[in-house]
């Protein structure tokens, strides 16, 4: 975190959040810039070891975003991430990265304004946390 | 006659050292003793057999930046690394003081290491001698001994009344500057014995037998794991790589075992030592044989038996040797 | 009882490799400093004797069916050990026609290492919940008609319990020591990767440094992807050269899996982990 910005990834899935962000930028929707967001096909196939590795490079906050359960694109890819985060994040507590650093949310690509409440009230939170008491 | 350093002047005297030079002593984590820098005298501890890993890592760490490549607007620099740091390593066991010499055969060879050759100038060793060798110790079968001298700057042997002081070096001779020893009358307590080894003529015989199905069921129980050789006094194999960021390159170097599977995988997947035998046996060959081959001296194992105590499995260097000598003896006979 | 649990072993040693059923007998034998056990490796029906069985039978040796894949092997297992075989079976690493599991109602082992044979029963075996293997071909000892207790999770609780400060401070402690010498990924069942992702190069998720940071995700992930996978041998744990308390990490999240999936890894071979499946009616307190 510098100057009290906090660095946040986002890993948004193509075919709802992504979407949504997309709009959300076209609507002039104003959110925090922090987050930097890599697109993937489904949140299904975001890694723990993106998130870890996004931790081990100084993060100070991961969002994982997909589409609201039953919408998925591929059908069950966003069943498979709900379970997964829940774990990792007791996992990353238990260790000292505080669960609130990582961040699951449901964001349809008709959801542009939801979009920027997530990602500035994650902003928010993230900058709330303070610095990584990890590293 | 001798010289003494009572006991109370042990720890003023280590705390004055670490004023001037970074001090690595015994101390106590958790339960195991393991070497590290110690400003202040009471963390040092005086009663252990020998310390849970190596002091290997204070001349050959773990990891290391060997040296950085700057950038200066677009032009690549070189920028070496210097070792500005002096040390000295308290409490350091013949066995380990062997192994350091047997590390200094790799690493100081032209073209020597540079890194490895300053720390290696800048670290002074006080040796501890044995005085109640542990069950897995056989340093005398390889070649050194519980009171061995040869490899340190000053070797203390604890008696009663306090440490008798054997210079070896004249860097050991600075470190005592403004030390008062006494003069006295004391006999170092005898050698005491440490497990016998069969290791004469060891590497002879393992040239002979290196297809006996023995190491294929030695290699059955063994997992692979790195523990043997980063607990090994004398094992050195690593691995380089080189890490950019931000325009500047680091080349990273940090241990590896000829243990892991794929340690000698190739571009294109080919793989020489794929199999589970040729791998525990290039362990015990390069030690037993190749080593002493290959640096015409001694044998690349001194005896200290972490390996024996760390091994999840129980592979016993002890055993293999005696086995291997077996073997070489059976091979001889049925050959007439 | 162990000497009477030896000679069981040793009399159904010998029968399958008379019978040529197998080819070769995995069990304990007492090793170099002649009180604690070690893995051993029977071939021959003639060396059926040197077969034990005592409270320092610590290693789980299913993970060396791996070794014997299409080679029809007999295991010693304990019922810690049979966790390993139903999780090797359900994760298709090895065929149930080609192994032959003795079980052995175990009662217990204690904390040994080299020269040390403790008076204590390991931690697991204090909370062990059933001492009768859930997997077997042939059993040595009667299986006990017991109670499940709760297991207990107090060593973990009390990590929980510490400020994030205090939990921070722990681990980084803990993981100053780790040596990456992979002891403990190497001894357990779970870890059977050819190629580990914390060496990998190209994508490189780790890096090969022996430092902090690498340290952290190393035992991070591991501890991840054996959640819901890992049976409680606690091999990992012993083996460590540095004493790491890698264990409470792997029941951190074996009591996650149990509080929100009522999972227990390793009980039936068809049984499919929690990440390996999901419900739609999942309710997780995330994504909510």
């Amino acid at each position: 975190m510098s100057n009290n910005q906090p660095r946040i990834v986002g890993f948004l899935c193509n075919w709802c959040s992504y979407a949504g962000a997309d709009m959300a930028g076209t609507s002039r929707m104003a959110y925090p810039p922090n987050i930097r967001i890599i697109r993937v096909p489904c949140s299904g196939r975001v890694d723990p070891l993106f998130i870890a590795k996004c931790f081990q490079r100084g993060a100070d906050g991961v969002l994982v975003a997909g589409c609201h359960p039953g919408d998925c694109h591929y059908v069950e890819g966003n069943y498979y991430s709900r379970r997964r985060f829940a774990l990792l994040r007791e996992l990353l507590d238990f260790i000292g990265i505080e669960r609130e650093r990582l961040r699951l949310e449901w964001v349809s690509a008709a959801e542009g304004k939801r979009f920027k409440e997530v990602i500035s009230s994650f902003s928010d939170e993230v900058t709330k946390l303070g610095p990584r008491k990890d590293l | 006659m001798s010289k003494l350093l009572e006991k109370e002047k042990l720890l003023p005297w280590l705390e004055q050292l670490a004023g001037e030079r970074v001090l690595i002593a015994p101390t106590r984590v958790e339960e195991l003793t393991l070497f590290a820098p110690v400003k202040d005298a009471t963390e040092i501890v005086l009663d252990y057999e020998n310390t849970a890993l190596s002091p290997k890592e204070w001349l050959f760490p773990s990891t290391e930046v060997l040296f950085t490549i700057a950038r200066k607007d677009s032009t690549p620099e070189l920028v070496e690394k210097t070792i500005a740091e002096r040390y000295v390593i308290f409490g350091i066991r013949p066995c380990d003081a062997k192994g350091i010499a047997a590390l200094d055969l790799p690493f100081l060879s032209e073209p020597a290491d540079s890194l490895y050759a300053q720390r290696r100038a800048q670290t002074a060793l006080i040796g501890m001698s044995c005085l109640k060798p542990a069950p897995q110790c056989f340093c005398a079968a390889m070649g050194s001994a519980p009171n061995d001298a040869s490899n340190v700057d000053i070797m203390l042997t604890e008696v009663e009344e306090g440490y008798l002081v054997e210079v070896v070096t004249e860097k050991g001779q600075g470190l005592l500057e403004g030390v008062e020893l006494k003069e006295v009358d004391i006999e170092p307590p005898p050698c005491p014995d440490t497990a016998a080894v069969p290791a004469e003529g060891i590497t002879e015989v393992l040239t002979r037998v290196f297809n006996d199905p023995f190491w294929a069921r030695l290699a059955d129980r063994c997992i692979h794991c790195n523990i043997c050789a980063y607990v090994c006094p004398t094992c050195y194999c690593f691995d380089i790589r080189d890490y950019t960021a931000k325009g500047n390159t680091e080349r990273i170097r940090t241990w590896e075992s000829c243990q892991s599977p794929g340690f000698t995988r190739i571009a294109g997947g080919y793989d020489p030592r794929a199999s589970k035998e040729s791998r525990l046996r290039q362990r015990f060959y390069h030690k037993l044989c190749y080593f002493p081959e290959q640096f015409s001296g001694p044998l690349g194992c001194s005896g200290c038996g972490r390996c024996v105590v760390h091994c999840p499995v129980n592979i016993d260097i002890r055993e293999v040797i005696t086995r291997a000598q077996e073997i070489g003896r059976e091979a001889s006979a049925a050959s007439g | 009882m162990s000497e009477d649990f030896a000679q069981q072993i040793r009399e159904k040693a010998r029968e399958l490799l008379e019978k040529g059923e197998v080819t070769c007998v995995i069990g304990y034998e007492t090793g170099t400093d002649g009180r604690t056990a070690r893995p051993a490796f029977i071939y021959d029906a003639a060396d059926a004797d040197r077969l034990v069985f005592d409270n320092t039978c610590t290693h789980n040796l299913a993970k060396y069916l791996l070794n014997k894949k299409g080679q029809p092997t007999a295991v010693v297992v304990k019922a810690c050990d049979a966790r390993a075989l139903n999780l090797l079976l359900g994760e298709k690493q090895i065929k149930r026609e080609e192994f032959f599991a003795i079980g052995v109602v175990c009662p217990g082992v204690v904390e040994s290492g080299w020269m040390r044979q403790g008076e204590t029963l390991q931690l697991r075996c204090q909370g062990c919940t059933e001492h009768t293997p859930p997997l077997y071909d042939f059993l040595v000892g009667e299986p006990a008609e017991e109670p499940a207790p709760e297991p207990s999770y107090e060593d973990v609780a009390e990590i929980e319990g510490m400020e994030l400060e205090g939990r921070t401070e722990f681990w980084a402690k803990q993981f100053e020591r780790c040596i990456r010498c992979y002891g403990c990924r190497q001894v357990c069942p779970g870890c059977f990767c050819i190629d580990c992702f914390a060496e990998l190069l190209d994508p490189e998720w780790v890096g090969i440094r022996i430092a902090p940071p690498e340290k952290q995700m190393w035992n991070l992930i591991r501890a991840f992807h054996l959640t819901g996978r890992c049976i409680g041998c606690r091999e990992c744990e012993r083996v460590c050269p540095v004493n790491i308390p890698l264990s409470l990490l792997n029941r951190k999240m074996e009591k996650e899996v149990l509080r929100l999936f009522g999972f227990k890894a390793g009980m039936s071979p068809e049984a499919l982990m929690p990440l390996a499946t999901y419900s739609k009616e999942d309710k997780l307190g995330i994504g909510e």
